[in-house]
Parts: structure tokens; sequence; C-alpha cells
């Protein structure tokens, strides 16, 4: 017993495995019963541009987290309008989980989620606005500051323009301070909203 | 002709470049220590602009001078017995639970990354050799892997500075290195014992042989990595580590900051990270 050494593992780059890799192949093993091909069948559709669809679909009904996953990190390389599309659609899922492996690869894919960001903040669904402000939460992009504002300006909801105020404490600039004081005087009855301006005023001071 | 700057736009380019090839981000604040590394190359390789460079870099079949960019971009400093306490946590806790669920006599296998100078994958095998008594009982691969394929030879060469070794308790220095005009020279048998190969985290092919790990140390790499790329090596991991097997993260490092896949154990050493067993 002791140190031993090992077979050196061997680069793959050309695939030998059991079963086809071509895209379509791969896209069939997303449906296969153990989670391990389908993770690697996942990560392979990295070099599938057309995958997404695909992978959006098995998305909902994909149990296995690990699974889940490499689907969610392939789709943000793709990042492609299907992919995005179908980041979209798991905001309005029910599994928790879902949505927020969503925002979280949302959040790296700025130029494309940019476009659609208006329509995220306008959307009927309160909780869908409150998700979209997560995503400006860490979205490397110019306008985000500039379309916290428009939540607070305009936003009927109480909770949404709480979290939108909460970001603009951590990147508003001066630019944000009269649309904070206007907030403020629109929820005049609200204290929650009085005492969140307050503290996003004096951290924007601070700054 | 040698090149006085890199403009902010070649930066740009090569930064991008760069990182969907290694997964390596390189901030702002490291703009000097790219600049430099790039204008020496650039003058090695009698290039006469940032542009031929470039497509030599992109284009080049053989990937030669990618791989001796690689080598110059990636930082390797360490020493033996760095963050002692994990070493500790693998002998005393995670070796005595593995050993006591597993059910062949299967080697345990061991695979830390990245390799740097060999220091890391060396001192798990000293560790084991004088700390943990299963080394009767087991039997233990380890494989360590770099991307830098300069920095594997050093570390199969096993020849140390006084600062490598400042760590090493005086018995260990002595049971296992001979002092030499150029520098410590570790032992024949244990530089034997350790598999060195060359992985890039990044790439898929590099990485899809690398399964049925027990205990993976991945120590100080990922904070050189964006959020998709930690995400995409954690991932990586997952595949490559038997269920219920272990890696260990550098100090700073927090896998529940990017993956949501693995188990986090607090054993009395240390924090690690655990893939879940089956069915658990």
């Amino acid at each position: 017993m002791g140190l031993i050494k090992s077979p050196k593992p061997q680069p793959t780059n050309e695939d030998v495995r059991r079963r086809g890799r071509d895209c379509d192949a791969l896209v069939a093993q997303l449906e296969d019963a153990n989670p391990m091909a389908r993770r690697w069948a996942a990560r392979d559709l990295t070099d599938c541009p057309g995958a997404s669809a695909a992978l959006v679909g098995r998305l909902s009904r994909e149990p296995d987290p690990s699974v889940r996953d490499v689907i969610f990190t392939t789709l943000t390389a793709l990042g492609d309008d299907p992919a995005v599309a179908g980041l979209v659609e798991c905001l309005n899922s029910e599994d928790a989980a879902l949505r927020n492996e969503a925002i979280e690869a949302m959040k790296q894919l700025p130029e494309k989620v940019a476009p659609i960001m208006r329509g995220l903040l306008l959307n009927p669904d309160q909780d869908v606005r409150i998700f979209a402000v997560n995503i400006l939460e860490s979205l490397r992009h110019p306008d985000v500051e500039f379309w916290l504002i428009g939540v607070i300006e305009s936003d009927p909801d109480l909770n949404v323009c709480g979290t939108a105020v909460d970001l603009l404490g951590e990147v508003g600039s001066e630019a944000s301070r009269e649309p904070l004081v206007r907030l403020k005087k629109r929820f005049a009855d609200q204290p929650y909203i009085q005492f969140a301006v307050d503290l996003a005023l004096t951290r924007i001071s601070q700054n | 002709m040698v090149i006085s700057n890199i403009s902010d736009l070649d930066f740009e380019k090569f930064r991008e470049f760069f990182y969907r090839k290694t997964g390596i981000q390189f901030e702002a604040s490291k703009r000097y220590f790219v600049d430099k590394r790039l204008m020496e190359r650039i003058e090695l390789t009698e290039c006469t602009s940032f542009r031929q460079y470039f497509t030599k870099l992109r284009f080049e079949a053989s990937g030669e001078e990618l791989q001796q960019l690689t080598n110059l971009m990636t930082v390797n400093e360490t020493y033996f017995f760095r963050e002692e306490y994990q070493f500790r946590c693998l002998v005393e806790s995670i070796l005595p639970e593995l050993t006591s669920r597993k059910r062949d006599r299967s080697p345990i296998r061991i695979w830390a990354i990245p390799s740097s100078s060999g220091e890391e994958p060396y001192s798990i095998a000293l560790y084991l050799l004088e700390y943990w008594s299963g080394i009767n009982n087991w039997d233990i691969e380890i494989i360590s892997s770099d991307i830098d394929t300069r920095i594997l030879a050093q570390a199969r060469a096993g020849l140390y500075s006084d600062r490598s070794v400042q760590h090493l308790p005086e018995k260990l220095l002595r049971k296992y290195f001979r002092k030499t005009e150029k520098g410590y020279q570790l032992d024949g048998t244990l530089r034997d014992a350790v598999e060195f190969t060359r992985v890039n985290l990044s790439e898929r092919g590099d990485t899809r042989a690398y399964r049925g790990f027990d205990v993976i140390f991945c120590r100080n790499l990922l904070i050189y990595f964006d959020d998709v790329s930690r995400k995409a090596a954690a991932e990586t991991f997952f595949d490559a580590m038997k269920p219920g097997s272990y890696i260990c993260l550098g100090h700073s490092e927090s896998m529940s900051r990017f993956s949501s896949l693995f188990k986090v154990r607090k054993f009395p050493e240390a924090i690690v990270y655990q893939r879940p067993l089956e069915g658990a």
C-alpha cells in the first residue's frame, strides 16, 4: 500500500465515445435516463449554435439540479435570442431555484438582455418586474441607473419601487437624487419607502 | 522593432481572446502585467506590430505561441505546506470519512490543479506519508495538472529554492530533500509518485478524461476566473468527482458563490465542498 502512479488521463479532442456527438445526437441525449449523459450532452451543445430551443425545452422538465446547472451555463454561452427568450420564460416559473438560476444567467448577458429590459420592467406581473430589477443588480451595462430611475418614476407597485431604491443606494449617482425625492412624495404614506429612500440618498451622498 | 505600448483597443481585443481560450480574465488593474508580457513576446517572435502577433496567436496551427504566452501570463507562486490546515483536514477528517464509506479496495484518487511548480501535490504526498496511518492500508494516486507546460517540467524536476521549503519542518526537509548547489532536490521516489499532466480547465477536450476522483485540490485558481468560467469549472469538477467526494478551494474562495452543486462541509480543520452522495 502507499503512493502509486496511475495511467495518465488522455485528452479526447476527437470524440470516441459510445454515442454520437453531432448536434442532433446531443439533443436526443438530453432525454437520456442517465443524468451524466444528459449533463455531458448539455455541455457539448455549447458547440451547436441552434441548440438553445432544445435546451430551453428540456429545462422545465429536467429533474436533476446538476444537469439544470449545465443547461444554464450552455444557454449563457450560446446567448442567442432563443436562449434569452427561454431564460425570460423561466422568470414566470413557480420554481424559485429555476427563476434564480435564470436571473443569474441573464446577468451574464448584458448585451442581449439590454434590448428587452424595458419590456421586463413594464411586465404586468409585479414579480417579474422585481426579478428584472434583481437582474440589474449586477448587469454590466451603462444604462442600469437610467432603468432604475424609470422604475421609481413610474412603477405603481411599492415592492418593485423598494427593490429599485435599494439598488440605487448602491449604484445611484446625483442623477437619482431628484427622482428619489419625487418617489418619497408619491408614497408619502409608506414608512418603508420613506426609510429606504432616505438610506439611498445618504449612500449616494457618501459616494 | 520594439513595440513601446499596447493600445486600449488592442488590450481589449487580447483580453477577450485570452479569456475565451483559457477562462482567465484580466482586470484593468492587471494592465501593466499583461502589456509587459505581450510586448516581450512580440519582440521575441520578431513580430512588427500587435496586429501581426495577434494573428499569429489566433491562427498558428501548432498553438505553440499561445502556450508560450499562457505560460507567461499564469502566476506560479507557491510553497510547501501552504494553507497547511487543508492537508491536516485531508488526513484527519476527509480520508477517515471517505475510507469508512468506501466499499472496495480501489486506489483513492487525488487531483491537484493547478500543480504550479509541484509544491502542492508533493505537499499532499508528504503529508500522507508522514501523517496518515491509513497509507499502510490504502493505495493513493496523485495526479496534478497545469495549463503551463514550462512549470510542469519544473514540477517534474522537483528542485526548490529556500523560499519554497521554508515552511517545511526540518525533519521532513532532511528526510525528503537533498541540498544541492542549485537548491533543494526532492527525493526521486516522491517525484515518481505524482503524475503531472497538462490540462486547460476551460477546454472540454482536456478535462473529459478526468473522472473518478475522491479528492480535488483547486486552490487559488478560480480567483483568476470570471463568474461564467468559475461556474463552468465547478461543473467540470462535478463530473470529475465520484459521488460523495470532496473538493478543497483556496481560503478566499467559496464554491457557494458560483455553484449550488456542492454541499458545504465544515470539518474542524477547514471548510470543504462535497459532491452529494447519489440519492442523498
